[in-house]
């Protein structure tokens, strides 16, 4: 008799239905799994063995076949444990084959029968609601997180393998489940207040976050480059529901979820060491894994010592900053991930990090240093709104008491400039406009155009660095509550401007 | 072998000194000069430059001169034979046997003779202060009619090239090396734009090496092309004060930028002035040693005086250079709004960035 229960599968961040089909046939007593199964999921006839026979149940001396269809889509994970298992119970009428109608499962068995998390559970619950199946079984710790999905599969957390069996059959009362709220306790994230000095730097985190604009922080190790970017999600406005919902499905994916909290309300801050590979950064693998540029979607990217990164990494930035998705493209697979960080890169200004230090402390070559700037030039400085010097903080910024506001009052003014954006009908964060869109939103009056246009004769500004001088002034004018940009604003822009590709610096 | 001065006897020679590695000054003055020398008969030549007679042969072999003129022809050099060389600088002890000019030649030899011309060298390695009046000092000179003449080397070089060209004057450099190659490496886009503009020159044959020996060797061509030579810059042994030497040797202008007693940086310069050489805070200093009928007065407005905040901020860093945030500091000014006004004034060129994120004033005319 053949038994068969879908389980919901991971393609990258989308998912799709592995049916677990279970036949019983005469024959000596063995168990395969068929379906281009991975070695995680071999496995899975040690695991499933263990735990039907552990769950006092018993296992059919029988020959017993899994099989996971489609075929062709390599499974890689331990979750098809549960489903086989409900499987082979149903079909050798340990349980009542009809309670299986209708019902997805996945989940991984321990030896005693006790089931185990899996990743990617609340982009499993989005794929029952649409594939309009009637109860989903998870294990217990992933039930919280597989309620978020409202309006779908009713949601069965089961401990162990006779829980589920039971639960499924009718002759055990369902167990409530309540979706996860935020966690509103925890570690305070950090509070601008504990900076001190650096006011430039500020001004321009707050303009960055209100505008959604990529920022490079320039200065000598120990100005406080890092301290100011691990403060930017706390100005940046929190998450809606669907973007914590999104951020939520992301990191469920790669099994980086707090099981206390499983929904993720403050926006997430990445920030990978510069000896990352390019899979890292931007996903990849054999079976594709989101990098830490997707990790960060709707939060910030923070690459620290971006000199330091190898270029190749640092031009994959290339796509992504541009459409705000990541293509992996594997030999038999395609997916897409959403990325769409605020990038935050921080630099020294030469290897040692001395370069134009007061004490002389620098002994890098000019041209050793040259070159080491010159790995940020090139497609990705092109991408960059805003850059801001950090210089070493004077003996009276640091006797002073810090003196810097909090972070609650940047984030008020930050909200406020987003709701000037909004009143004057435009959707997108500044940062997202294209050229056209740009020359609209920030359309120039007289004094405004001589001011372009004597920057571009001084500076050699290409078109490109023209459309961030204006992107950044319109941010610069939503800040200002102002509905029209001008002169001032336009200068703040262009004291800001990133030197892209080829421009002097 | 054609006898007598020409083309074919500054490629052969060039040739030689690249076959040899070494140059073939001494050589020339015992023959007599360099035509002389090009027209010796290879065994005798030979003996003259102290070589095998085959490779002196090989040198001035007519098959392999007429390849090399095809060459240079291929390659956009001009040759420029000995009495088509710039008046001044045939007044050098030692000129050169002719020189190799790429780009625009033609054009430009002319205002070598006919323009006033000035020599802006120094440091490689120059404060960010030290490049900004290099730039803006080739700026007003070739506003005002002035040929810029400098090594293409890093740092004070590349500034005074970049100033000339950037106030649309001609500029003429002169390398170390052959044409054939891209040194140093960073300035290749100058270099374009030189070549776009004006001309690169050179006394080497097209694959000669750069070579620490030769750089001295090229500095007398800079000073020779010159009326007057300006050294911003320059550190106790630079090359720029062998250019200095060399102008001064040929009874031309010298000129120094003074820098701050302590400061290392100007040693040499400040030791030329001690020396006996003119101070240079301006192109009016220029203007005022060397008498020429080339001169033009620019007709570039002076900038209009900064105003309101800008003006406030402008006297802060006359008196020093500060950061961004000692600026906001001392003139109670938020942060948004002197970054406002160091830009508006970094656009009018009367501050620039410099090191430690320190921003310098810019004097101007006064």
């Amino acid at each position: 008799m053949v038994c068969a229960i879908p389980s919901p599968t991971l393609v990258g961040l989308d998912t799709s239905t592995v049916q677990v089909e279970v036949d019983l046939r005469p024959g000596l007593p063995a168990f395969s799994v068929v379906g281009l199964p991975d070695a995680a999921v071999r496995e899975a006839r040690e695991r499933v063995r263990s735990g039907i026979v552990n769950q006092a149940y018993a296992v059919p001396t029988r020959r017993i076949v899994a099989n996971l269809a489609p075929a062709d889509l390599r499974k890689s994970s331990a979750q098809y444990d549960l489903p086989i298992a409900l499987s082979i119970l149903a079909a050798s009428g340990q349980m009542p084959a009809a309670s299986l109608d209708g019902v997805g499962a996945a989940g991984e068995l321990g030896l005693d029968g006790v089931l185990r998390p899996v990743p990617g559970v609340l982009a499993m619950a989005e794929h029952a609601r649409r594939c309009g199946w009637r109860r989903l079984v998870v294990p217990c710790e992933n039930a919280a997180e597989a309620a978020l999905v409202a309006g779908g599969a009713e949601v069965v957390p089961v401990r162990d393998l006779r829980d589920a069996a039971e639960t499924l059959a009718g002759t055990r009362e369902a167990r409530p489940v309540e979706a996860a709220r935020g966690h509103d306790g925890g570690a305070e994230p950090p509070d601008l207040l504990d900076c001190r000095g650096q006011s430039a730097a500020r001004r321009a985190l707050e303009i960055c976050a209100a505008g959604g604009h990529s920022l490079l922080m320039m200065g000598p190790p120990g100005s406080g480059k890092t301290m100011l970017a691990r403060r930017l999600p706390g100005i940046l406005p929190p998450l809606t529901r669907e973007e914590a919902v999104e951020v939520t499905r992301i990191h469920s994916v790669v099994g980086l979820l707090d099981p206390g909290a499983p929904l993720i309300t403050r926006r997430p801050f990445r920030a990978p060491h510069h000896s990352i590979s390019v899979p890292g950064l931007v996903g990849g693998g054999r079976v594709p894994r989101p990098g830490e540029i997707t990790l960060a979607h709707l939060g910030v990217l923070f690459l620290d010592e971006v000199c330091a990164f190898a270029p190749s990494v640092i031009d994959a930035l290339r796509q992504p900053l541009e459409h705000g998705v990541v293509d992996v493209v594997r030999a038999n697979i395609a997916v897409r991930f959403p990325a769409r960080p605020l990038l935050v890169c921080a630099g020294n200004p030469c290897p040692c990090g001395f370069a134009g230090d007061a004490k002389g402390r620098c002994v890098c070559t000019p041209a050793r240093a040259e070159a080491y700037r010159a790995r940020l030039s090139g497609p990705v400085a092109d991408r960059i709104d805003v850059r801001v010097d950090v210089p070493r903080l004077t003996p009276d910024d640091l006797m002073g008491t810090g003196g810097g506001e909090p972070s609650v009052a940047v984030a008020t003014r930050v909200r406020a400039a987003a709701r000037h954006r909004r009143g004057r009908g435009q959707v997108v964060p500044n940062a997202g406009l294209g050229p056209r869109a740009a020359r609209a939103a920030a359309a120039l009056d007289r004094d405004g155009e001589r001011v372009m246009e004597r920057a571009v004769d001084r500076l050699g500004l290409s078109a490109r660095g023209f459309d961030r001088i204006l992107r950044v002034a319109r941010t610069v004018a939503d800040l200002a509550g102002a509905d029209e940009v001008g002169t001032d604003h336009l200068w703040e822009a262009i004291a800001l401007r990133a030197p892209g590709a080829g421009e002097a610096r | 072998m054609s006898p007598g001065p020409g083309v074919g006897a500054v490629v052969g020679l060039a040739l030689l000194a690249h076959d040899l590695n070494r140059d073939l000054q001494r050589a020339a003055r015992a023959a007599g000069g360099a035509a002389r020398l090009a027209s010796l008969a290879p065994a005798r030549g030979a003996a003259v430059v102290g070589c095998d007679v085959a490779r002196f042969a090989g040198a001035m072999d007519r098959r392999r001169v007429a390849e090399a003129r095809a060459r240079c022809l291929r390659d956009g050099a001009t040759v420029v034979e000995s009495d088509a060389l710039p008046l001044r600088l045939r007044q050098v002890f030692d000129p050169p046997f002719g020189l190799f000019a790429a780009g625009r030649w033609a054009a430009t030899a002319p205002l070598l003779d006919e323009r006033p011309v000035v020599a802006i060298v120094g440091s490689r390695h120059p404060s960010a202060a030290g490049a900004a009046f290099a730039r803006s000092l080739a700026a007003d000179l070739a506003a005002q009619g002035a040929v810029i003449v400098s090594g293409l080397a890093l740092g004070i070089d590349a500034a005074a090239h970049e100033g000339a060209l950037d106030a649309g004057g001609r500029t003429v450099a002169v390398l170390g090396c052959g044409l054939g190659h891209d040194y140093p490496r960073r300035n290749a886009g100058l270099r374009r734009r030189i070549l776009e503009a004006s001309s690169v020159v050179t006394e080497y044959w097209l694959d000669t090496e750069p070579a620490p020996w030769r750089f001295p060797a090229r500095n007398r061509i800079v000073a020779g092309l010159a009326d007057a030579t300006v050294v911003i810059e320059a550190r106790g042994r630079s090359g720029a004060l062998i250019t200095a030497d060399f102008a001064l040797e040929l009874g031309r202008v010298a000129l120094a930028v003074p820098g701050w007693p302590w400061s290392e940086q100007s040693q040499g310069s400040n030791e030329l002035i001690r020396s006996g050489a003119g101070v240079c805070l301006g192109s009016e200093d220029v203007r005022s040693e060397v008498p020429h009928d080339g001169w033009v007065d620019a007709d570039t407005p002076a900038p209009p005086p900064p105003d309101g905040r800008c003006a406030e901020v402008y006297g802060l860093l006359r008196r020093e250079p500060l950061r961004a945030e000692q600026i906001s500091q001392s003139a109670a000014i938020s942060p948004a709004a002197t970054a406002a006004a160091l830009a508006e004034l970094e656009v009018q060129g009367l501050v620039f960035r410099g090191e430690g994120q320190r921003y310098w004033a810019v004097r101007r005319g006064s």
